[in-house]
């Protein structure tokens, strides 16, 4: 079975400087990927470059064998959502209006249909974003314009789910929703690639961690394996220490 | 989206407004007209309603209309409620074009008059200018066209006001009443190609309605969603230009129906352009139809620009608009 997501030697200069060098990877299906690594190591260009947003200084990126350039947009955003790590705060639209564009790939006439309205009422659902779903965006809090912006990301019924920070502005309880919502959609067989800062949120519910640094892919390995040895932690800083929690599972603790 | 009751009202509302506005502004004017005579289809009542007033109310209708739909389409594409055509200078373009063209004393070229086709003129140079400057870069982006945009206004005006310099005192004169613009008298041989154009573009602007949704948000955003992003910025600055340039060679520039009618509407019915657009547009051109009724009626037999009666009452309407959010 070809994975759903190859990226091969995918390189990006801006100008003179390299971002990204060489970084390849695969992503199969129902896979829970934490894409991390330390400020400006080029986390959010990779996630727009498989996105098909910009294209990649060098290299491919395949999505179910075929190569993103061969993908016209609208079948392209039928497969893949891209979820930004803000958009911009003053939006004129309320809350429901952001969600149902996750639906404009899926209609092909100038209205959405029952089916598209369904899905965009399951999606605030499950992100708890009911009540205020008809409150314009722009006055929404940081944290609930960001679950605005993931039930869009729902809506739009992706195989391939890109997030860029989905847990920023989020209170401790909805980042715990937000990543066990990703682990859903996984487990109905979705792939899922999340940016994120948050060590013991992606060795709690991820399934595989890929870290970039010196421009390109440094750790690639299972939640386990990464569990098994800590080195990798240096990558990060090197003042953290991983210990068991209290419970049983992954504390990383720093001094 | 499906449109709410609220929304649907707007929509139902501002088309009986135009078509309103295209029944009762023709009979506004200096001269009364008897509708006995009109009924009977009496000269000259009936040429002076048939050939003045309602061929000048149609183009104050689709005029204020391609205005504010150009309006609420750069809007759209810039996320910047100040992007009108005048901000992206192609109306300035326009403007410079009609001035040259008043300084050396042109009439007509190749049968129309030679002002409309300097304004033509100077908006395709800017929307060249513009358009190849920014796809050389590869891409249409917001931020470039805004800046090329502003750069352009600053070079047109400093010509025109060149150019008024030089000018004699009578075409100096005609330079400073053109640029007040106003909706004047036009006949049917120009009328109808430019209804005929506004009504085609502006359809296609319409039919792209959700595209406009998703680039209000953000290219990626909208890109992430299936739009072709460069093709549409590309297709939409095209559009607006054309509105706007062809609207400016027949009124000269009327800058604030494209500023004022996007931002009440938006404030209204919402930003969902499948319902803002059409509405813009047939709000737009009530408004400066009304405007040019209004103007041709208070001070008979003196005739005051609709693009002086739109600032006067537009102005302090907008300011007291943003007191009130504020």
């Amino acid at each position: 079975m070809t994975a759903l997501l190859s990226v091969a030697q995918v390189s990006w200069r801006a100008g003179a400087a390299s971002i990204l060098e060489g970084v390849s990877f695969e992503a199969g299906h129902g896979e829970l990927i934490a894409l991390m690594g330390r400020n400006g190591a080029g986390k959010s260009t990779l996630m727009s470059i498989v996105a098909g947003l910009r294209p990649a200084s060098g290299g491919s990126v395949l999505v179910d064998g075929r190569s993103l350039d061969d993908w016209s947009p609208a079948e392209r955003a039928r497969t893949v959502c891209h979820l930004p790590q803000a958009v911009r705060a003053d939006l004129p639209f309320a809350a429901w209006q952001l969600v149902l564009m996750g639906r404009y790939p899926h209609a092909n006439s100038w209205f959405e249909s029952e089916t598209d309205r369904a899905a965009v009422e399951t999606a605030m659902r499950r992100t708890d974003c009911e009540a205020f779903r008809d409150r314009r965006a722009s006055t929404l809090s940081g944290g609930e314009r960001q679950r605005v912006l993931l039930a869009a990301c729902l809506a739009q019924e992706p195989r391939l789910l890109l997030l860029d920070e989905p847990s920023t502005f989020l209170d401790i309880d909805q980042q715990l929703h937000c990543f066990s919502l990703l682990r859903e959609e996984t487990q109905r067989g979705a792939t899922c690639i999340a940016v994120t800062h948050d060590l013991n949120l992606a060795l709690t519910f991820c399934t595989r961690l890929i870290v970039l640094a010196e421009h390109t892919v440094a750790l690639d390995c299972t939640s386990a394996e990464a569990l098994a040895s800590p080195e990798w932690l240096g990558l990060f800083s090197s003042r953290l220490h991983l210990n068991a929690g209290p419970s049983g599972g992954p504390w990383v603790s720093f001094t | 989206m499906n449109a709410g009751p609220n929304a649907r009202a707007w929509l139902v509302g501002s088309a009986l407004a135009f078509a309103a506005g295209a029944v009762l502004f023709p009979l506004a004017g200096p001269a009364p007209l008897d509708y006995g005579a009109l009924l009977a289809r009496r000269e000259p009542e009936w040429s002076i309603l048939v050939q003045l007033r309602v061929s000048r109310t149609l183009l104050g209708l689709f005029a204020g209309g391609a205005l504010s739909l150009a309006g609420s389409l750069f809007q759209a594409m810039l996320r910047e409620a100040l992007a009108t055509p005048y901000t992206l200078g192609v109306s300035s373009g326009a403007s410079l074009g009609a001035v040259i063209v008043i300084a050396m004393g042109g009439h007509t070229f190749l049968g129309v008059p030679a002002i409309w086709s300097g304004a033509l003129a100077g908006a395709a140079a800017v929307l060249f200018l513009v358009v190849g400057s920014a796809a050389r870069q590869g891409q249409m982006s917001a931020f470039g066209l805004l800046l090329t945009g502003i750069a352009t206004n600053s070079v047109c005006s400093a010509a025109i006001l060149l150019i008024h310099g030089f000018a004699s005192m009578a075409q100096s004169f005609s330079i400073a009443r053109w640029l007040l613009g106003s909706v004047d008298a036009i006949g049917y041989g120009a009328l109808v190609p430019f209804v005929a154009l506004v009504a085609l573009i502006s359809a296609w602007v319409l039919r792209q309605a959700r595209h406009w949704n998703l680039l209000a948000v953000g290219e990626d955003w909208a890109s992430a969603r299936g739009a072709r992003v460069s093709r549409l910025m590309l297709g939409g600055y095209a559009a607006g230009s054309v509105l706007a340039a062809s609207t400016v060679a027949l009124t000269g520039p009327i800058g604030f129906v494209g500023l004022i009618v996007p931002h009440v509407a938006r404030s209204r019915v919402g930003a969902d352009h499948r319902v803002l657009m059409p509405c813009s547009f047939l709000m737009g051109g009530v408004l400066l139809a009304g405007c040019d009724a209004l103007g041709r009626s208070i001070l008979a037999p003196a005739e005051v620009p609709a693009g002086a009666i739109m600032a006067l009452v537009g102005g302090p309407y907008l300011v007291w608009l943003v007191r009130q959010r504020g």
